[in-house]
């Protein structure tokens, strides 16, 4: 496969598409095929063996754009088929137009994909144009590795001029930069492998020499060099915009996913929002089939007998009984008091981001009256929901036990050996009576009680904790403070659901 | 070898004489799959013509349609082959009379037993085979399409069983040993997205994804399909069709609703949209009630907005 391929599969990898080694030699073999020519036929034909769902086929779309946003794939400018005679004025508008194009290029996108075939036909031709200008150059006399430039600059041929770059690009590994501050370093070593120091003898020996047309060159490559180092620079920039856009914000995702969430900046919310949006799919695709036990040596009558009409009635296809594994049915009880708020809104927001597979998920909020928020969820988006929640039922001093003996009045008759019951809590009651007893009520219906709290063992059954007294009657108490955590216990109750 | 380019819209042509319009993407991943002989996995939401797509190949390159309908519980009993029970027990029942003839002049168990022996490979052979839609597309000898519908619904059994087939075009029987195509079919798997596909899947196939077609290309499709519509209709009823998918519905109709409306309205010789006649004729756009009621106080709106449009 080729360089060119092989670092564009690393920068799609670099915008979180899975690429796996098989698929990247099926773009090899598709590259082979539809050529490099036309550029909306590459484009339809890779995104088909490279990107297999929608989100990767709108990173492919972006990446593919930004990694091929060559100017031979755009319309010639006029400049381009002019010959060599053509006066500084229309050569500077090339290279401002050249800059200009790039630019559009990074940000624009879509665009470009009317850029079809009619100019991969002019190609050669201004390729042609280029190479007479090399021979007029090397009359002048000057060392060969430096006279590429100066006579690529004069020539204006952008077509060669993109493809040098890329190669110098490649020569000096500019697929590894990493950091912003890179890119004055990067950009300077391309243009000293295209021969930077020959143009720049060039321009000093034609400013010596005295006369006016030299001293006119000298301006017009001085120009000329001025907006090829643009060219690099932007050339640069989108080098490191593939290879390590995404590097900044997936490691900002793995710290966010660890930190304690009452840390979380407000700023960060978003971006935590559309993680744990992230998670939720994640175990949505995991957990999305339903799963079947098979009871072994219970024998299905029935369908064994219809199984084995055709064995005109032997019965030797036999049918074991099986059972439906279960959705878990979940009933959150979420402390919304200052303290443990933010949790539950990651919490809640976990839950209600899985109905596909949690459909019955009902919430209650209390900070010392307690009542349910389930309705909320069901008629608005997640986020305003939340925020009602908050409002309504937040704000008062924690009362727990005033909490379970609302619930039991509410809820307690619907709790059956389907339900897991999780208590979102630091169990700091005020010093209040926790009312044990009634958790230990919903212990004995429910399939189990987990406990979240949010503070750390160690602080547990200090100060007015009541631990203690509470996580005897719970199946498990967890500590449960950062995101990890919740996609960990969310994870466990679908995994174990029966 | 002609330019891909060239070949992609003989293929675009081709689909459009079957009555299939489609756009370069889509003809794309058909000249792939013929010169990379790979599979295609086809998704996007219902009715945007994804087994259409199979059936139009398969006229198109004038090969056999074999369809494969999956659904929760398919196994390979019914996707791969069969043993022709019935057909063995009547020869059993048969040969059973036809013993003592048989075994005439054998001396011995050992003797009678090798003589047995001749008889049950004749029991598993691929006389008594009923090929199910799987192998008959591999034994085809010109090659075929092969439509594998709605993937999705069946189990992740069915699925992992699938890979031999989509990557290897063989497929093993126990009995008889691994089987070969004789020429590789084009592979069409389709899904709705009910579930995720397994990546293991994914990963062998070319991903083909349709979305609802745009306003012009939707065009192009009704006067493939519906010739009889005029065009000032036509426009009218596809501007209005658009419209409606930008609303929040249940189900946005799809293509296939937009064809039956069309020749809804044909035979209803209507010669414009009016109110009165879509709200008459919505129910072949939509199908659920709720959605009905909800756009009822639109109607108005969409349809001078579909006219406007039009002209």
């Amino acid at each position: 496969m080729s360089q060119v391929l092989s670092n564009f599969v690393r920068a799609l990898r670099a915008q979180d598409v899975r690429v796996s080694i098989s698929e990247s030699v099926d773009a090899g073999r598709v590259a082979e095929l539809v050529g490099f020519e036309d550029r909306q036929v590459l484009k339809d034909a890779l995104s088909q063996v490279l990107a297999k769902t929608d989100d990767e086929k709108f990173a492919f779309n972006e990446c593919f754009d930004q990694f091929f946003a060559f100017d031979q794939f755009k319309p010639p400018k006029p400049a381009s088929n002019e010959n060599e005679a053509a006066s500084e004025q229309s050569q500077e508008d090339e290279g401002q137009a050249g800059e200009e194009g790039e630019e559009q290029d990074g940000e624009g996108g879509e665009s470009e994909g009317s850029g079809q075939p009619s100019d991969s036909g002019s190609a050669p031709g201004s390729g042609g144009s280029g190479s007479d200008d090399r021979e007029g150059a090397a009359e002048g006399g000057e060392a060969s590795p430096d006279r590429d430039l100066t006579a690529l600059l004069e020539s204006g041929d952008d077509v060669e001029l993109q493809a040098q770059l890329a190669a110098a690009g490649r020569e000096v590994g500019a697929d590894r930069i990493r950091l912003f501050t890179q890119r004055g370093l990067f950009t300077r070593r391309i243009m000293e492998a295209m021969g930077l120091e020959g143009l720049n003898e060039t321009i000093s020996q034609e400013q010596r020499s005295g006369t006016s047309a030299g001293e006119a060159r000298a301006d017009n490559l001085r120009e000329l060099r001025e907006a090829f180092r643009l060219e690099v620079r932007d050339y640069v920039e989108r080098q490191l915009e593939l290879y390590t856009a995404n590097a900044g914000r997936q490691l900002r995702e793995e710290v966010l996913s660890k930190i304690n969430i009452s840390n979380v900046d407000r700023r960060d919310f978003k971006l935590m929002q559309a993680l744990v949006r992230k998670m939720a799919k994640r175990l949505l695709a995991l957990n999305s089939r339903r799963k079947k036990r098979s009871r072994r040596g219970q024998l299905d009558v029935r369908r064994t007998i219809r199984q084995n009409i055709e064995y005109d009635g032997l019965m030797f296809d036999i049918a074991w009984k099986q059972t439906k594994v279960d959705r878990p049915k979940v009933v959150a009880i979420c402390d919304v008091s200052g303290s443990v708020a933010q949790y539950a809104t990651f919490l809640l927001m976990f839950l209600y981001s899985l109905t596909e597979v949690l459909p019955k998920v009902r919430a209650f909020a209390f900070s010392n009256q307690l009542g349910e928020v389930t309705d909320l969820f069901a008629d608005k988006k997640i986020e305003e929901a939340i925020a009602e929640a908050l409002s309504v039922h937040g704000g008062g001093s924690t009362d727990y036990g005033r909490a379970f003996e609302d619930f039991e009045a509410i809820a307690l008759d619907d709790i059956d050996h389907r339900t897991t019951v999780l208590v979102l809590g630091d169990a700091r009651s005020n010093f209040g009576d926790p009312r044990a007893d009634i958790l230990d009520k919903i212990h004995d219906r429910a399939r189990r009680v987990l406990w979240l709290n949010p503070e750390g063992k160690t602080l547990w059954n200090t100060g007015d904790s009541e631990m203690k007294r509470l996580s005897p009657h719970c199946d498990r108490a967890v500590v449960c403070s950062s995101l990890n955590d919740l996609e960990r216990i969310v994870s466990d109750i679908l995994r174990t659901a029966v | 070898m002609t330019a891909p380019r060239v070949e992609i819209s003989d293929i675009q042509d081709g689909f459009a004489k079957e009555g299939y319009i489609c756009n370069a993407h889509i003809a794309t991943a058909i000249f792939l799959a013929r010169n990379l002989e790979k599979p295609i996995l086809v998704e996007g939401p219902p009715g945007v013509g994804k087994t259409e797509l199979a059936k139009a190949t398969s006229e198109f390159l004038n090969l056999e349609l074999i369809r494969l309908q999956c659904y929760e519980g398919l196994d390979e009993a019914k996707a791969l082959y069969e043993w022709k029970y019935g057909k063995q027990l009547l020869y059993t029942q048969v040969l059973k009379e036809k013993l003592g003839d048989l075994m005439e002049g054998a001396q011995g168990l050992a003797a009678s037993m090798d003589r047995l022996h001749e008889f049950d490979d004749t029991f598993f052979s691929e006389e008594f085979l009923e090929p199910r839609a799987l192998l008959k597309s591999l034994w085809s000898e010109k090659g075929s399409v092969l439509l594998i519908d709605e993937i999705d619904k069946s189990d992740d059994e069915f699925e992992a069983f699938l890979l031999e087939l989509l990557s290897e075009y063989q497929i093993t029987v126990p009995e008889l040993g691994t089987i070969k195509a004789k020429s590789s079919p084009i592979v069409f798997l389709t899904s709705n997205n009910t579930r995720e596909i397994g990546d293991a899947l994914k990963r062998r196939c070319i991903h083909l994804y349709i979305p609802f077609p745009d306003a012009d290309l939707e065009t192009r499709i009704i006067t493939a399909r519906v010739p009889e519509v005029e065009e000032g209709l036509r426009k009218q009823l596809v501007s209005f069709v658009q419209n409606l998918r930008e609303l929040e519905l249940k189900k946005v109709p799809a293509v296939s609703e937009t064809i039956d409306w069309a020749r809804t309205l044909v035979l209803l010789h209507a010669k414009e949209l009016d109110s009165d006649m879509v709200r008459n004729t919505l129910n072949v756009l939509l199908k659920f009630q709720d959605d009905i009621d909800n756009i009822d106080s639109d109607i108005n709106a969409l349809t001078t907005k579909a006219r406007a449009a039009a002209e």
